[in-house]
């Protein structure tokens, strides 16, 4: 195969030739070529291919987002791959073999690299966890130490002339109003 | 006029150095004149900082080329109105930018601070000026905005070309308004806790500037995205790259502690998290700032070539460590004054809230160092981005907005569970009933099902609590509905405003929920005259006009849509060469609508004049821009002074004690 980042650019024409012959060097760039007639591919899969592609050259940038030619050659072989018939997986494998694993936007799901993916939700669950005991403490707590509101319970809506119908509202909601005046 | 600026810069270092020794040494040696003197000498800061900022300015206008950076970042073919722009476009501009915000900031902090932070006020100050020495000098010393060049150009460089945008104008400023801004919420908390004043003084100060902060960034986040999805012309608008989520992760925090600075403030409770909050948030700011500005990951946004990098690391670990090392000399003093009284209460949600919104901070996190363990470790060249983001963030926001639906029903204190189920009833059954709706409609994907859901749910409980206080405003006070509505939005608007809010929050989920499900991109080359039908769309392509600017060549392609057999619009999306950049930017053609967006946008120029387009349908994403103004009211509402209950209270024959005041709880 011809190192494609060599390639400045391709025409959908030279893309079959390109893949028989092994360096070319051709007018110019275009985006991802119609298929071949006859040969078919499931556009959908190739975009989703393409946002988990990073774009060699660009930074952070998957080659469905980059406008350079070498994400639009990484694209046009996307589709020639899906087009032969090749999986997600295998082409996934190729770019990777090609560029090396970082060209793949998110972390392999095996080895050492699974720490990546588990340690989020794990830290997140713990955290929750940690946070409904540390409440239920809380309230635990509260049994043993009669409640003395240090702190003034809130002037709401029943000072002034709002008073008597907020208190209904508050009645109808079920839920005492939030918010205080600014005490300034 | 360079000269101007560069004094007034050393003349602000000046003042904000004596500003910080001032209060701190006038409030430990007790001299209330010199703590005054350093009040003044903050507003002084202001003063001068506006002097440096106009004199920039007016060698932007002028095109003072003897500027190293007027140079670097305009020419003399950038319109005038570009200078907003250009101002901030480089490193050293935008700290000078950052800079006279904070000062602005401080300045009306420290004038408006209300009096019972009299004692901690000298320590705010000192803090913030602290923060505002360090940008001063990093300017002053190593990368000055007034630096001059020893041979005058004639003409500069120009502007880079992405920026020409009008989002440009507001996104840049809101986010690193937004960043610096936390340092006002922190100030105010870690004043306090230097002083030991470890009860609730700060927390209204702290809960408006944290709100403000907080819209700034929100704005500045919609904003970027709004620009990315009209320029960058891929059609998308989040790409978590690295800078994004420098800026997301302090705008997390700073949700979180918005919150939770809630329930300090009504029952006394979570005053250690909130200190942990807020200093979490600043922590992140610092973060992102180090990551603009020579951070260790690639990103498109960075501020290039920078050599600040390791000042800003410095910085990052001094302004990380300090607050939390103040925050544990003064542990001991921080007991909340209530306990929980039950895990069935608004507090618990809230603090359910901030733990999922501190674990999506973490996750992104997370993401971003993990290819530097990787690298360190291993030795493995491990990339994480959007593949990773969307599928462990993903669940996790819906989380969140699956508790934000049902978080706002749940009564303080404690909750029984008849009346819980009775006020998730009919929110529950909406989002069941979408659900179903769609199911039949013939949509399979759980997470869109289960996305659209959460978000009727959360939308219907709103309106219900809208409902019932309209309709019993309505029944005991004879007010028609629409006067009802809004004397009970005005009536409370802490928690009405919050409600819009919520609401925003909404319609940004189902904007994203659209695009990321239920897009449609096709990829095509056309010749004139040529057409592709893109689902019920059809496209004709039919000329490109190539106009010839100074700086620029401006090729518009004008297309023909139809719908459903039927002419619909003619639209011209533009793709401009800038020779002396390299770099080509675009100008998607959008047919917006609350249903779908119609976005067209040139990917390349051929010689034979056909055009590569890209053509997305994109429903609902309209709602997510529409969202920004309904955010920015909420939160204006949400602020706005309580002035009818003031006037109650002035009208009282005598104002009780605090202590006595009666409750509604």
């Amino acid at each position: 195969m011809p190192t494609f980042p060599q390639l400045r650019s391709i025409t959908p024409t030279a893309l079959l030739a390109l893949l028989l012959l092994t360096s070319v060097n051709i007018a110019h760039a275009q985006d991802p070529p119609p298929a071949a007639p006859g040969v078919s591919y499931d556009e959908a899969e190739a975009q989703a291919i393409d946002g988990m592609l990073m774009c060699p050259v660009c930074p952070a940038e998957t080659i469905d987002q980059a406008q350079v030619p070498l994400a639009r050659q990484m694209r046009a072989i996307v589709r020639q791959k899906l087009s032969e018939g090749q999986t997600r997986e295998e082409i996934l494998d190729y770019f990777a073999g090609r560029y090396g694993q970082s060209v793949i936007g998110a972390p392999p799901k095996s080895g050492i690299n699974l720490v990546a993916w588990v340690l989020p939700p794990v830290a997140v669950l713990a955290a929750l966890l940690v946070g409904a005991l540390s409440l239920r403490s809380m309230t635990r707590h509260r049994r043993t130490v009669p409640e003395h509101p240090a702190r003034p319970a809130p002037l709401t809506e029943n000072s002034g002339d709002l008073g008597p119908y907020l208190d209904i509202v508050d009645r109808h909601l079920e839920t005492p109003a939030e918010g205080e005046p600014n005490r300034g | 006029m360079a000269d101007l600026g560069g004094i007034s810069l050393w003349i602000a270092l000046a003042l904000s150095s004596y500003a910080c020794i001032g209060s701190v040494l006038g409030r430990l040696r007790n001299h209330p004149a010199l703590v005054e003197s350093s009040r003044r000498a903050v507003y002084l800061v202001a003063l001068a900082l506006l002097i440096a900022t106009l004199a920039l300015v007016t060698a932007f206008i002028n095109r003072d080329f003897s500027l190293v950076y007027v140079a670097a970042h305009s020419n003399l073919a950038m319109p005038n109105v570009y200078t907003w722009v250009a101002f901030y476009a480089g490193n050293e501009g935008s700290l000078l930018y950052i800079a006279f915000v904070l000062s602005v900031m401080s300045a009306i902090a420290l004038r408006f601070s209300p009096g019972q932070l009299r004692d901690s006020l000298p320590y705010t100050a000192a803090t913030l000026m602290l923060v505002q020495t360090f940008f001063l000098a990093v300017m002053a010393f190593m990368a000055n905005p007034f630096d001059t060049l020893p041979i005058v150009p004639p003409d500069g460089q120009g502007i880079n070309p992405l920026l020409t945008h009008f989002g440009m104008f507001f996104h840049p400023p809101a986010l690193m308004a937004g960043l610096i801004g936390i340092t006002l919420p922190m100030s105010f908390g870690l004043g306090s806790l230097i002083a030991g004043q470890t009860r609730d003084e700060w927390v209204d100060t702290g809960r408006v500037w944290g709100i403000v902060v907080w819209a700034l960034l929100a704005c500045g986040l919609l904003l970027g995205s709004w620009w990315a999805y009209t320029i960058l012309g891929w059609g998308g608008f989040w790409f978590w790259d690295p800078v994004e989520n420098a800026a997301f992760m302090p705008w997390l925090a700073l949700t979180a502690f918005i919150h939770s600075i809630m329930v300090q403030r009504r029952r006394g409770m979570f005053r250690m998290w909130n200190m942990v909050l807020i200093n979490v948030a600043f922590g992140l700011a610092l973060y992102g700032m180090f990551m603009n500005r020579g951070g260790p990951v690639p990103s498109v946004h960075s501020f290039g070539a920078s050599t600040l990098g390791w000042v800003f690391l410095l910085f990052l670990a001094v302004g990380t460590i300090v607050p939390f090392a103040v925050f544990f000399w003064r542990f001991n003093l921080m007991k909340s004054a209530q306990n929980l009284d039950s895990m069935l209460s608004r507090e618990a949600a809230f603090l359910f809230n901030n733990l999922l919104l501190l674990g999506i901070a973490f996750v992104t996190l997370w993401g971003t160092v993990y290819p530097l363990i990787s690298r360190a470790g291993a030795g493995d060249e491990i990339t994480v981005a959007r593949p990773f983001y969307d599928q462990v963030n993903g669940p996790l926001l819906l989380g969140l907005v699956l508790l934000m639906g049902i978080g706002p029903l749940i009564p303080w204190r404690r909750a029984n569970l008849a009346s819980l189920r009775r006020a998730l009833l009919i929110p529950a059954c909406a989002g069941l009933a979408v659900i179903a709706l769609l199911v039949a409609l013939g949509l399979r994907q759980p997470y869109a099902l289960l996305g659209f859901g959460v978000c009727a749910m959360a939308a219907s409980g709103i309106v219900i609590e809208w409902w019932r206080g309209t309709r019993s405003r309505r029944g005991s006070l004879g007010e028609t509905y629409p006067l009802a509505f809004l004397r009970l939005l005005a009536a409370n608007r802490p928690r009405y405003g919050g409600y819009i809010v919520h609401l925003a929050v909404v319609m940004v989920a189902l904007g994203i929920l659209g695009a990321s499900f239920f897009d449609t991109q096709v990829d095509v080359v056309l010749s004139p005259g040529e057409t592709v039908t893109v689902e019920n769309y059809r496209m004709e392509y039919i000329r490109t006009s190539a106009v010839a600017f100074s700086d620029r060549t401006e090729f518009n392609s004008l297309v023909r849509v139809e719908r459903d057999g039927r002419y619909l619009t003619d639209l011209e999306a533009k793709r401009s060469f800038y020779p002396s950049f390299n770099m080509a930017s675009t100008r998607a053609a959008i047919r917006s609508t609350p249903v779908e967006d119609f976005y067209v946008v040139p990917s390349e120029n051929l010689s034979d004049g056909a055009v590569g387009f890209r053509i997305l349908v994109n429903p609902m994403i309209w709602w997510m821009w529409v969202a920004g103004p309904v955010m920015v009211l909420g939160t204006v509402i949400a602020l706005w002074p309580q002035r009818v209950r003031q006037t109650a209270a002035t009208r009282r024959p005598a104002p009780a004690p605090r202590g006595a005041e009666p409750s509604a709880a």
